[in-house]
């Protein structure tokens, strides 16, 4: 018999492990522990930050694409806006202010129009060929938009007033294209503002 | 050593020097506290608007279901998805004060035929709830404004559905079904 064979120690004994532990699967467990931490590490920063994210977007300002011709010209189709938060959560809408809402008839879609009406105003119903003027109260609460593109557009005159909690902000500034860069204008409409 | 060379000089630090630095290590941990302020306050806004939130609710349009000052338990899942039916209570914000929240059961969903009149009418009058709005009604309907005074509201003014009543601690539970049932056609 080889006595210095026998009496080798391998280096896992010398790091007080039991031998009875193959070294294979204790490398295998460590690994994966590893990997493990930094997943769930990596998710929790991934959460975090997206909270923060979301937060920024829900009460400073979000940028929007729009689509449809219902505020040409004031914006067209594929117009890049930026729509601030700060108005909607301090109640400080006026009249004339352009705002994104979410669409009463679809709660998925969202809605880019003008506000003519705040509650309590006198809004004119009729269009504006119409021989008779009709005109009604803007209820508690709510508030009248419309489009500014009057013929190619639905808006409360088709659905009537919306409530102003379903108001998600204010549009203040046009980022694309870069031709028309800037402040949006005043309504084209004005003479409809009672 | 070169840090110290200066008192060495001197004999003793500046008085500027340590005032300076005792204002930069309180703006760096009054910078560093905000920050976690921000961060966590981020977080549990995210839990609130996503997972749940806790609701204290007033006044008696859902007796005998929900009592005054009853404190519930709102989940916003099944707002998100889409999933809110009928016979479920839901919180929404107010159609008429966007600041003030409602509880009101769901009667109706888009396309459904609802009931206007009342229990004690002889004439009973049906609408049809448009498409993205819902049918709101309290349980207690002879105390309740509801849909049957301002219309069928929209959809997306719905916050979340009240799943557990958590206060007071002996009706503690899921919510019982509506004592109105007859009212669903």
């Amino acid at each position: 018999m080889d006595t210095s064979k026998v009496c080798q120690l391998t280096p896992w004994d010398t790091r007080g492990y039991s031998t009875a532990l193959n070294p294979r699967f204790v490398k295998t467990g460590r690994m994966f522990r590893g990997f493990f931490v930094k997943t769930i590490s990596f998710v929790g920063y991934t959460v975090q930050y997206g909270c923060i994210a979301h937060c920024a977007f829900e009460y400073i300002g979000e940028f929007v694409s729009c689509s449809g011709p219902s505020m040409e010209p004031t914006i067209t189709n594929h117009d890049v806006v930026f729509s601030k938060r700060v108005s909607r959560h301090l109640c400080r809408i006026q009249k004339g202010h352009i705002v994104i809402a979410k669409s009463p008839f679809d709660p998925k879609m969202n809605i880019c129009k003008r506000v003519m009406g705040l509650e309590g105003d006198k809004v004119c119903t009729s269009g504006p060929s119409d021989v008779f003027k009709t005109h009604t109260y803007v209820p508690r609460g709510h508030v009248w938009l419309e489009g500014d593109n009057l013929r190619n557009s639905t808006d409360s005159r088709s659905y009537g007033p919306i409530p102003y909690a379903l108001i998600r902000g204010r549009v203040c500034l046009k980022m694309w294209p870069p031709h028309s860069f800037g402040v949006l204008a005043e309504s084209p409409n004005d003479g409809r503002i009672l």
